[in-house]
């Protein structure tokens, strides 16, 4: 009863229709009747607007072989977009209807064939990528990227998208300046010199034979592949040339180097084309990158490349090993720093949402907000390296801590320091899961105060994966009283503001959710009154399900676990590919959930399910849209 | 660059570029003595666009006198002593930003005039090339530094899923082509290190350049073995490290241009650290483009005061008790219009301090700001209704004497904000026949 009366509470189209049992073809003349009576009028004949020209669309297999185009019919019509403004609205619960069942049906229809593996786009270190891996390739300490400019985001959110990894000529005076000074700051210190320069002239070793030695260990690493003899030799020239025109010998090999730092064979992650029709699995090298750009945020360690120089890294065995030993070495909170700030939203604490710092002087200490902003990051970790249930991201027993922070929350803990720690949470509390941590409540409230609305939206789009489409044009927003009459609450002024029906059809199912978060103030601290009025947690959503407070949202939240894995594991997929889920990817997606749900849903299981994927570990052919055949996915999925 | 051969002819052009969006009048088309100063002025134009975000209040931007007698708006009033110098345009819109959604399709079009198409990343492009890159691309190489893109902050994180657009579109106003956004600045110190260096031949110039050789070699070789979408990619480092090459080797060679550095960069001046605050950073930024104009290190500049739907908090103004984007959706309340008000006119304010820092730039008889256009303006109107009606739009400088300032002008209802850019370009010394879906140049905007 609860999972179905959830399906109704979100704006969502996936799950809504899951509980009705409609016959395929009363769901098709239902669409039909849609398009018929709001679209045809635009989208006929040789005029038909944008090109859209229904009549091309006349059964329902023929919707289904162009996936792409009507996968953005779904889009557009979900966010009011289509029909536009000025023409009949369509009622919000066919809008949705419709949409979900055309996302359902396209997305079954591409996954009919089996999984084929999608073209992976040439893609960029972004400046943490490259930051970490100059970090690991000189053995430094310093943060060489920190005068490159910043990337945005694409695909599932993630700023290691490849589409959105874009280069402007600002970036090759950066690169040119960053390389040359990780390497002399490199080249001065013993520990990290020792890692890229491995001989030096001496008797019987001549300058050139040294320098070749190094480039010869150096290039292989820089490029995470063996390297030709031509391109040895391309850069043993670079070293000849400085070396010719008066320079030391470090001051030629570090020249050459440098040229190999802002050489397109580093900067970007290359994976040789697949000339074959269909599908293969991906070289060892360049799988190795995958996997360590994936769970580390860098390059391939030395125990990776020696597996991809053994060809071992087809093997389901190893690479189940090196998922585990990956995910316990540190560099495994690059991977847990980067995913969740960018999944939660919370890189953006501290830069565009900042508490007022008049009205939350407490939240201007840097050791608490320190301790608040790596909560869900180093909490994630701790799921990741100690293989815990995902679903303590929801609901969990314990939390990382410092002292202020646990101080922060009222808690009473002893033995706590500045360091953070894990602690099980004491009986009674109001913590445990993302949504009692104040990195989460603070990046969906105000700067002056909470928001159901914000922290409902939040809820519904990070969590859930189910972002509510934005408000029709022309509907008033939340107006908002300082002064004159009687201040009221912000649910009495929502209340109103459900008044209207156009609002009402998705506000009903945000705000509730907001409501049972009013316990925790902008900076996430308890707090039982709001106001001079004791906080009034009780939210109910469409169907008339009632719950209360933070715990009773959380038992709404499990109760769709589903939809949470969902989210979750197809953020995870595009963060791991670097780059915006196909429909193709869905499936894979689909399956992953599957086994979550059914079967082990710990930390370790979904990062395994994701590395062993199909687009993981495949390459396309030439022929697009070619499926690995089931018997393969079988075979390489499974220890000999 | 000279103009060497024959001049292709306008037609040969057309024919090649298809139904091209803009119609430059490309430099091989120019005869050769348009590249002399423009105008009379022995002194080159500048050009910089300033973007707001998140519109404005409608009801106290518009002066309510237009000609040249105008009184200023009570939020322009910090233009006071500069109202000679202002062009105050009303009724412009931009069609191509219009619909799609309330802020992105609106900032990322501001200075395309184009539709962007809608996408969370794999389909990027707003569909044109932004003016002041137009210009940079004509004009860009007579300066050390084509262009300058300065922000305050960096790229907002993620996509944005309510709507269907990736946050870059909201993060950049300066395009290179459909899909080349340019990285912003934003670090104040380094504006100022590039500055400094600027045309200054650079200590192991010609050894960088050996570098960039090599990798060139590598980019083509890699660029062969790659498939068709990724080969664009491998073309846009081609042409960001030949961009470096072409600098470091103008650089090297001064007595090949006729570039001078036109004033001393102070090191004094030398930002001491990260700015303290928003405040202090907007101001470090406006010193930076003056230097920059000052110096001729470049000639254009965009500055966006922050990525568009910023919420970036305000209280530190008097009666400002929230963030900019909440503010903005005012929906009529007289408290939050107050406060859209203050927010407004600190952002007119921090214009004013830029272009009297030009103007107190001496530059022979004039100053720097007489040789400048300083654009303001915001991809939306009322921020509590998206719309791209209207647009709040200001120009200010005479750009040596080709712009007629001084004056309010309106004009009919949907001008094209395109046609002011053909103004622009045209005073800047770079003109275009149409820019976008521009059906004129503006009148009364040239001398």
């Amino acid at each position: 009863m609860l999972a179905v009366i959830l399906t109704l509470l979100l704006c969502a189209p996936v799950p809504l229709l899951r509980a009705e049992s409609v016959s395929a073809e009363e769901q098709y003349a239902k669409a039909r009747k849609l398009l018929n009576a709001h679209c045809l009028v635009c989208h006929r004949g040789k005029a038909a607007a944008g090109g859209f020209d229904l009549a091309k669309y006349p059964t329902q297999a023929s919707i289904l072989a162009d996936p792409r185009r009507w996968n953005n019919v779904v889009l557009r019509v979900r966010q009011h977009e289509m029909p536009p403004p000025g023409a009949m609205t369509i009622p919000h619960e066919v809008r949705e209807e419709f949409t979900a069942w055309m996302t359902r049906e396209l997305r079954q229809a591409a996954c009919r064939d089996g999984l084929a593996p999608q073209p992976a786009p040439l893609r960029r270190l972004n400046r943490n990528e490259y930051a970490s891996t100059v970090r690991d390739l000189l053995n430094i300490h310093i943060n060489a990227g920190h005068i490159l400019p910043a990337d945005g985001a694409g695909g599932e959110g993630f700023d290691n998208a490849a589409e959105t990894l874009f280069l402007s000529p600002i970036h090759a005076e950066k690169y040119l300046e960053a390389a040359r000074d990780a390497l002399h700051y490199g080249s001065r210190d013993p520990r990290s010199r020792k890692a890229f320069i491995i001989s030096e002239p001496g008797e019987g070793v001549s300058p050139e034979a040294a320098a070749q030695r190094n480039l010869e260990a150096f290039l292989p690493r820089a490029f995470r592949r063996p390297i030709t003899g031509d391109e040895l030799e391309q850069y043993l020239a670079l070293y000849r040339r400085a070396a010719l025109s008066g320079r030391g010998f470090e001051e030629s090999l570090l020249f050459a180097f440098q040229g190999a730092l802002i050489s397109p064979h580093f900067l970007f992650l290359f994976e040789e084309p697949n000339p074959e029709a269909g599908p293969r699995l991906l070289g060892h090298y360049e799988f190795a990158s995958r996997l360590s750009y994936f769970l580390w945020g860098s390059m391939p360690d030395k125990e990776l490349f020696d597996l991809a120089a053994g060809n071992r890294l087809h093997e389901v065995e190893v690479i189940e090993t090196q998922i585990a030993r990956m995910l316990k070495d540190h560099k495994s909170l690059e991977f847990a720093e980067r995913f969740v700030e960018q999944w939660l939203g919370t890189r953006e604490l501290g830069r565009d949402i900042k508490p007022d710092p008049e009205l939350f002087r407490e939240y201007y200490d840097a050791e608490l907000q320190s301790a608040i902003r790596y909560e869900p990051i180093l909490f994630f970790q701790e799921l990741l390296s100690g293989n815990h249930s995902l679903m303590n991201l929801l609901d969990s027993p314990f939390t990382i801590l410092t002292n202020k922070l646990q101080r922060h929350y009222g808690l009473d803990i002893k033995g706590l320091s500045q360091q953070p720690k894990r602690v099980e949470l004491p009986e009674g509390h109001t913590r445990g899961g993302l949504l009692g941590m104040s990195a989460v409540l603070a990046v969906s409230s105000l700067s002056h105060r909470t928001s159901p609305v914000l922290r409902g939206k939040w809820v519904l789009d990070a969590l859930l994966g189910t972002p509510p489409p934005p408000p029709p044009p022309d509907v008033p927003e939340l107006p908002e009283e300082h002064t004159g009459a009687a201040p009221r609450t912000v649910r009495e002024k929502l209340a109103q503001h459900r008044q209207n029906p156009a609002c009402a059809s998705c506000h009903d199912r945000i705000d509730p959710i907001g409501f049972g978060l009013e316990h925790y103030d902008v900076i996430g601290r308890w707090r039982t009154h709001e106001a001079g009025k004791p906080v009034d947690a009780k939210g109910e959503l469409p169907g008339g399900m009632a719950f209360e407070g933070v715990g009773g949202l959380k038992q709404v939240l499990l109760a769709r676990k589903d939809l949470f894995f969902r989210n979750l594991t197809a953020k995870m997929l595009g963060y791991a590919l670097g780059r915006g889920l196909s429909l193709e990817d869905e499936c894979t997606v689909d399956r992953i959930v599957e086994q979550l749900v059914n079967k082990d849903d710990r930390a370790q299981q979904m990062v395994r399910s994701i590395v062993l994927s199909v687009p993981f570990r495949y390459q396309p052919g030439t022929r697009p849209g070619v499926a690995v055949t089931q018997a393969e996915v079988k075979r390489m999925q499974e220890k000999p | 660059m000279t103009t060497r051969g024959f001049p292709l002819s306008r037609r040969t052009m057309l024919r090649g570029a298809g139904a091209a969006l803009a119609l430059p009048w490309l430099e091989a088309m120019t005869p050769a003595r348009a590249h002399a100063a423009p105008g009379a002025s022995a002194h080159p134009v500048r050009m910089a666009a300033l973007y707001m975000p998140n519109g404005v209040h409608p009801d106290f931007w518009t002066p309510e006198t237009t000609g040249r007698g105008f009184q200023l708006s009570p939020t322009l009033e910090p233009l006071e002593d500069l109202k000679h110098e202002l062009l105050v345009l009303t009724n412009l819109w931009n069609e191509g930003s219009q619909g799609g959604d309330g802020h992105y399709v609106k900032i990322s079009g501001f200075l395309t005039c184009t539709t962007v198409t809608k996408t969370l990343g794999v389909d990027i492009s707003v569909n044109g090339t932004s003016m002041d890159q137009l210009a940079a691309q004509r004009a860009g190489k007579r300066t050390p530094i084509p262009s300058l893109e300065l922000g305050t902050s960096p790229v907002t994180t993620g996509v944005d899923r309510n709507v269907g657009y990736t946050r870059v579109y909201g993060s950049h106003i300066a395009w290179n082509g459909p899909t080349s956004p340019l990285a912003k600045e934003i670090d104040p110190r380094h504006v100022f290190e590039r500055l400094f260096r600027a045309g200054q031949p650079e200590t192991g110039a010609a050894q960088d350049r050996l570098l960039l050789d090599r990798v060139i070699d590598d980019a083509r070789q890699l660029r062969e073995r790659l498939g068709m979408a990724d080969r664009q990619r491998m073309d846009e480092y081609l042409s960001v490290v030949r961009s470096l090459e072409d600098r470091l080797e103008r650089a090297e060679r001064p007595e090949e241009s006729d570039w001078k550095r036109r004033a001393d960069v102070d090191p004094a001046a030398r930002p001491a650290g990260p700015p303290k605050d928003f405040a202090e950073h907007v101001r470090l930024m406006m010193d930076m483009i003056a230097m920059a104009f000052q110096t001729d290190s470049t000639r254009i500049a965009t500055f966006m005061f922050n990525n568009e739907v910023s919420n970036q908090s305000f209280s530190f103004l008097d009666g400002v008790d929230g963030g900019h984007h909440s503010i903005s959706h005012h929906q009529r309340e007289e408290d939050k219009l107050r406060q859209y008000r203050i927010i407004n006119r600190w952002h007119v304010e921090q214009y004013a301090y830029l272009l009297r820092k030009l103007r107190d730039m001496k530059e022979g008889e004039s100053n720097v700001l007489e040789n400048s256009m300083v654009l303001f303006g915001s991809g939306i109107r009322d921020g509590d209704r998206h719309d791209p009606h209207n647009l709040p739009v200001l120009l200010a400088g005479r750009a040596g004497g080709r712009l007629d300032t001084g004056q309010h002008l309106t004009y009919e209802k949907d001008t094209p904000l395109a046609n002011l850019y053909v103004s622009m370009l045209d005073a800047f010394g770079t003109p275009v026949q149409r820019f976008a879906d521009s059906t004129a140049s503006l009148r009364g905007v040239l001398k």
